[in-house]
């Protein structure tokens, strides 16, 4: 027994003699990076030089009154930023851990760390939390990738920092103009945060099972009836179920649907109906007879992989082709959009009001804005996200070089994806719909 | 062990498969992407495995030290409240973490613990000390004190009576005590999550994230990564899991 003892605990000190070393491997990434950043200092670059100044007559965000763009990059440098965000992609991730994080490490001397969540709402409730135990200006979280609803909640706890998205010299780049940029499912953005990609729901599916898709709702409808069990969509409150639902919904109401930003109960009970009208409808010739739905995208996703449903619905019109790339749909996956659009929106960056490392945030979302970082995101060897920036306010080079970039297969062209952006269901709607749809159409 | 292991040839295929559609039986095509991202430096999953194992391991020896002298008290004394203290050090196991976890979050920041290492190692011995404390005591249950007694009368030292009496007789006790702490701690995902506030990243923290995705290939990969040290650990312990030793089946009465 001594014998057999010594072996044991000769493991097990071998074990913790390698944990040092585990440890230190990991971190040598980022130490690399360091080293290089020390030789070659930021200001020589010509992209950083250019951002010396914030746009010309802007009010500098609170806290910074008085000061310019260089304070705050002088402010930013050495700073470590969390930034929070849904982690589930891994090409995704690859990108913000890999380009984001080198460039800002070797141009501003920014170390970036991504937390990655499950669900954004995380990243929301520890911001919550966080004030709630009085942390008022420590607080762990610098950034956070955000939309829609999750955006409401922080906005009106006013746990926001900002306005700051206007100082942001990169920030022209953007059209704040355009409704789909400067208000967030209905809700004003007001420069509380900042927008850095687009998405727009397309529908997928396989071109060597269905060479022509039906791409009115009316006609889907008709396909659904008349191929019992090949359709669903994902139960709402995910988000790219009631996404799908919205289309319906707006057909059901009529083609200019009267939906205000403040939510208003009357026109929700004349006009819903008819949609839950259309939903049970078709509830006995969806996928397992309409008894149960996906309860996430990712389910969806999986479900038209192995071919038992025929169409997939997404927000990013890219993901197709980069599901078809990694191998997880068929090679001859396609896209469409609804004759009558689809609804669109744009994803943006916020900081805490309690941010620990608010100077440093801003650079990075400045930096998420910059033509470099928008082509490399719209590089589907990347990510192939849509640019947040119009392409038309950039210089002619970078529209030559935007203009060139490669599409994946199952990519819609612009031409097709610029037109008939459907505004998303104003915030304050959601909620009465995903409720009306659990009542009326799932429990029935 | 070949029983052992066979579930996870599903995971292994997975993890290089590259299309596999229902009802192939096995992947159509097949790639390294998986592998190749979990080890790539910028991935945060070796960083995850050092932050897993520091944190398992600092657990399991706190918890051992705190499990041998309160395994001790409740197994080899009959005090008055026994009871009390019975039922207070098994409260973690039937009281649900999520209940507690808000408040101990919110205490945790005002002492300046949430968001560090020190922090998730000390949540982690809550549901973890129960576990050891238990198996302790009844370790100690079927220990005779008097050899200890035996051996100050030849003339040992306190040092080395520990030494050749004391811990060679609870070394099974200590082998299992600290295997459940091991894979208790290993495995916690709510905790780690609320009190590490995402910054100390552990192997749960994105297994989730990505088994909710649903990209089945890294799931698959990671879930491997997250398996081998538990199964390391339970080889190298196995024979004190098995009646021989009588860690667990011999244990006397409470």
């Amino acid at each position: 027994m001594g014998k057999r003892l010594n072996i044991n605990l000769g493991w097990l000190v071998v074990f913790i003699g390698l944990l040092p070393f585990l440890v230190q491997c990991a971190s040598t990434g980022s130490g690399a990076v360091q080293t290089q950043a020390k030789a070659e200092p930021a200001a020589d670059s010509p992209a950083a030089a250019v951002e010396e100044a914030g746009p010309p007559g802007v009010e500098p965000p609170p806290g910074y009154e008085g000061k310019t763009w260089a304070d705050v990059i002088a402010e930013a440098r050495g700073q470590t930023i969390n930034w929070y965000m849904w982690g589930g992609q891994d090409n995704i991730n690859n990108w913000i851990n890999g380009f984001v994080a080198d460039t800002l490490k070797a141009q501003y001397d920014i170390t970036l760390n991504q937390v990655p969540l499950v669900d954004t709402v995380e990243a929301v409730n520890k911001v919550l939390g966080e004030v709630e135990a009085g942390v008022e200006t420590d607080g762990a979280v610098d950034m956070i990738w955000i939309n829609g609803e999750n955006f409401h909640t922080l906005r009106q706890a006013d746990l926001l920092y900002g306005p700051f998205a206007q100082f942001l010299p990169n920030s022209p780049n953007v059209n704040w103009d355009d409704p789909s940029v400067n208000t967030d499912l209905g809700l004003p953005v007001d420069f509380y945060e900042s927008p850095w990609g687009k998405a727009r729901m397309v529908i997928a599916y396989d071109s060597a099972k269905l060479p022509e898709p039906p791409t009115t709702i009316d006609g889907l409808i008709e396909w659904i009836k008349a191929n019992p069990g090949k359709f669903t969509y994902p139960a709402p409150p995910d988000f790219t179920g009631t996404a799908f639902i919205t289309h319906l919904c707006y057909h059901a109401a009529g083609d200019d649907p009267p939906f205000t930003v403040e939510f208003d109960k009357q026109v929700f009970d004349e006009t819903f109906p008819a949609c839950w009208d259309m939903l049970n409808d078709i509830e006995p010739y969806l996928w397992r007879e309409g008894q149960t739905y996906p309860e996430s995208h990712a389910r969806q996703q999986d479900l038209f992989a192995n071919g038992e449903v025929f169409f997939d619905m997404a927000f990013n019109p890219a993901e197709a082709s980069s599901l078809v790339a990694a191998g997880r749909f068929p090679e001859t996956t396609r896209t469409f959009v609804f004759d009558s659009g689809t609804v669109a929106n744009t994803h943006y960056v916020a900081i805490p009001a309690n941010a620990a490392h608010k100077a440093a945030a801003m650079v990075l979302a400045n930096f998420l804005l910059s033509p470099d970082a928008q082509y490399s995101k719209a590089d589907v060897a990347n990510w192939g996200d849509f640019p947040a920036v119009e392409v038309a306010r950039l210089s002619p080079d970078w529209q030559a070089k935007f203009s060139a970039l490669p599409r994946g297969v199952a990519t819609l062209s612009n031409d097709i994806l610029d037109k008939n952006r459907l505004p998303e269901l104003p915030a304050t709607w959601r909620l009465p719909m995903e409720k009306g749809w659990e009542e009326n159409v799932l429990k029935r | 062990m070949g029983g052992l292991l066979l579930p996870f040839l599903p995971l292994l295929l997975w993890s290089v498969s590259h299309r596999w559609y229902f009802p192939a039986i096995i992947p159509t095509e097949w790639s390294w992407r998986a592998w190749s991202y979990v080890f790539k430096a910028n991935s945060q999953v070796l960083p995850a495995l050092g932050y897993s194992l520091v944190i398992a391991l600092a657990t399991t020896l706190l918890s051992i030290l705190i499990g041998i002298p309160a395994g001790r008290a409740m197994g080899l004394y009959r005090f008055r409240g026994q009871t009390v203290v019975r039922v207070l050090i098994l409260a973690p196991v039937i009281v649900p973490p999520l209940a507690v976890a808000m408040g101990i979050h919110m205490v945790f920041i005002r002492y300046g613990l949430a968001n560090t290492l020190a922090g998730v190692v000390l949540v982690h011995l809550i549901p973890v000390t129960p576990y050891v404390v238990l198996i302790m005591a009844s370790i100690f249950a079927n220990y005779n004190p008097e050899y200890e007694a035996q051996a100050r009368s030849l003339g040992a030292r306190p040092g080395q009576v520990f030494r050749y009496i004391t811990f060679p007789a609870i070394l099974p006790g200590i082998v299992v005590g600290g295997l459940f702490a091991f894979i208790i701690s290993w495995s916690e995902y709510l905790l780690t999550l609320l009190i590490g506030g995402g910054q100390v990243i552990t192997l749960p923290l994105l297994l989730f994230s990505f088994a909710n995705s649903g990209d089945n290939a890294l799931t698959a990969a990671l879930s491997l990564i997250f398996i081998g040290p538990a199964i390391i650990f339970l080889v190298l312990t196995s024979r004190y899991l098995t009646g021989r030793h009588a860690a667990v089946g011999g244990g006397g009465r409470l």
